[in-house]
């Protein structure tokens, strides 16, 4: 370097650090800061729950599809938002060593707000089976949870959730899966085609009923995931084919006559051949219902019988009431899952085969966004 | 896993099967059915919903089935299967992975050989004891032909089926052939 040089970059340097102090610069030196911990606003009703990898569930704001937290949940997780939307209920398992050890079932608390785990139960060895809302659910009142065992007998757990302890397990034998009534007691789907009914006294007693069979579980199955009304105690029972059978639960429940989807489509009612086409109801979680109108929201695809688990390209919206179809919906991309808010001016949610959620303004039909997030087998809306 | 838990499985489906089936038609079609075993011992919920097991009319995966490639969602024996095919984690179809053991019981399918054309019993056996095979997601499979829901468990493809090993965790699923379906 020349001594020419060498002198100008000392005079270049000198101005650049002296700069700041010569100007009269009117912004204030950066402060530091406190590391703290965000809290979440009361849940809204367009707030939207999907599963999301492996790991967790995230926690969605549908309205700008920013992200607002996260719950962890592992495959087999199952998750409740209780009505009052202050807890949130998980049903998880693990094992001590990962992949061994001591298995720990556990019922947790969560803190809506916070999102702070507030507490924690063991359960008995819980059912460790596909996701879906029906392997766990709370009554209307939020007093009792039912979590259902298979170990491989089957057998539904009930929890006293404000007592926050487990008040006893009730043998389901050839039945499986929890549908709450409206306050005390569940009734659970059975392999004769009839329901064991479970009230459960507020001593915690319980006392066990079963309906005569009311669908056939070779020719025709009723879904898993067929919904629950829990506000009125009403299922809605929908078979592989497309009938369905609406039933008031308790212990002597009342179904009524079914109807076909396709047919209140203006269509011919789908069968059950092996090389009937039609379209047919199918995906991990086909079925949504906005509660006070009671429009059923079931994702449909073209497919012979044994399609029931097959991604829909299309929701139908049907109304329950007059049986007969609203509209139908083209999905962006087909789904697995269809999910609804539950608020008067709906959000339809829909995780899509790659991934996607989907999230679609009922009002104006207008999809909203289409967005990857890793989106899994299930979707829960505030209740 | 204790005596308890066979003792109360046995008798379950001891009853099931006492309920449904003739004593005659249960002896002709279970034996038939149990030809081909592997060298686990069939346990009672094999052989019940084995012998319940009618021919089945072709489906779409039927016509759309192959019999070259048992790393494929579409390899005949997958006509129910729910999970990660081992033979993409170092096992094979009726193999599991090194490390890992094979679920005492499992659930069972009836699929169609398009090379036959004859339909087989399949037991659609876990494989436990690791954490979730991270394999292609081409392995990752959810076939639903002759799926029936949970409370039909033997027919069931979303049960964890690692029930009675030192361990339920779930790494991935084999479908070894078990016999020809009457």
């Amino acid at each position: 370097m020349t001594g020419w040089f060498r002198r100008v970059s000392a005079m270049v340097v000198s101005v650049a650090v002296s700069s700041p102090v010569l100007a009269a610069d009117p912004t204030p030196v950066l402060q530091a800061e406190q590391s703290d911990v965000a809290q979440l606003p009361a849940m809204g009703a367009h707030w939207v729950f999907p599963y999301t990898k492996t790991t967790a569930i995230t926690i969605y704001d549908g309205d700008n599809g920013h992200v607002l937290g996260t719950i962890p949940a592992t495959p087999l997780a199952n998750n409740v938002i209780m009505p009052d939307r202050r807890r949130i209920y998980i049903t998880e398992t693990s094992w001590s060593l990962v992949d061994h050890g001591d298995r720990h079932d556990m019922l947790q608390q969560f803190d809506a707000r916070t999102l702070e785990r507030v507490r924690e139960l063991a359960l008995p060895p819980r059912a460790l089976v596909g996701r879906k809302q029906q392997n766990f659910d709370v009554d209307a009142n939020g007093k009792f949870g039912f979590i259902f065992d298979l170990s491989p007998a089957s057998a539904v757990t009930v929890v006293d959730l404000s007592a926050f302890r487990v008040v006893r397990t009730v043998d389901i034998p050839g039945c499986a899966l929890v549908f709450p009534w409206q306050s005390g007691g569940f009734s659970s789907l059975c392999g004769d085609g009839s329901l064991t009914n479970v009230a459960v006294g507020t001593d915690g007693k319980a006392s066990v009923t079963h309906s005569k069979p009311f669908f056939s579980a070779d020719g025709d199955p009723v879904y898993e995931q067929s919904l629950a009304e829990r506000a009125k105690g009403d299922a809605y029972f929908i078979t592989y084919s497309g009938k369905v059978m609406k039933a008031h639960l308790g212990p002597q429940p009342v179904i009524e006559p079914a109807w076909s989807i396709q047919q209140a489509a203006g269509q011919p009612a789908a069968g059950t051949g092996v090389q009937e086409l039609a379209w047919r109801p199918g995906g991990t979680q086909p079925f949504a219902m906005s509660y006070y109108n009671h429009h059923l929201f079931a994702l449909m695809h073209t497919g012979t019988y044994w399609t029931h688990k097959t991604a829909g390209t299309e929701v139908w919206e049907l109304d329950t009431q007059a049986h007969r179809l609203v509209r139908r919906i083209d999905l962006p991309t087909p789904a697995k899952v269809v999910a609804v808010s539950q608020d008067q001016k709906p959000l339809l949610y829909a995780n899509g085969e790659n991934g996607n959620l989907m999230v679609i303004d009922l009002q104006s039909g207008k999809v909203l966004r289409n967005t990857h997030i890793d989106a899994g087998a299930m979707t829960v809306t505030p209740p | 896993m204790t005596e308890s838990f066979f003792d109360r499985l046995g008798e379950k489906l001891t009853r099931k099967m006492a309920q449904g089936i003739s004593r005659r038609s249960m002896i002709a079609k279970a034996g038939s059915a149990a030809v081909v075993t592997s060298s686990l011992p069939l346990l009672p919920v094999q052989r019940a919903q084995a012998a319940q097991t009618q021919p089945a009319a072709v489906s779409d995966f039927d016509r759309r089935a192959q019999s070259t490639d048992p790393t494929k969602c579409d390899y005949w024996r997958h006509c129910a299967i729910d999970g990660v095919l081992c033979g993409c984690c170092g096992g094979g179809v009726h193999t599991c992975p090194p490390g890992t053991q094979p679920s005492p019981v499992s659930w069972i399918g009836t699929c169609r050989n398009p090379v036959d054309n004859r339909s087989y019993v399949i037991a659609y056996r876990d494989c436990c004891g690791r954490t979730l095979c991270n394999s292609s997601p081409d392995c990752h499979c959810n076939t639903e032909d002759r799926e029936l829901p949970v409370y039909r468990p033997q027919a069931n493809n979303d049960i964890i089926w690692c029930f009675g090993g030192s361990s339920a965790v779930y790494h991935c699923s084999t479908a070894a052939l078990v016999g020809q379906a009457e």
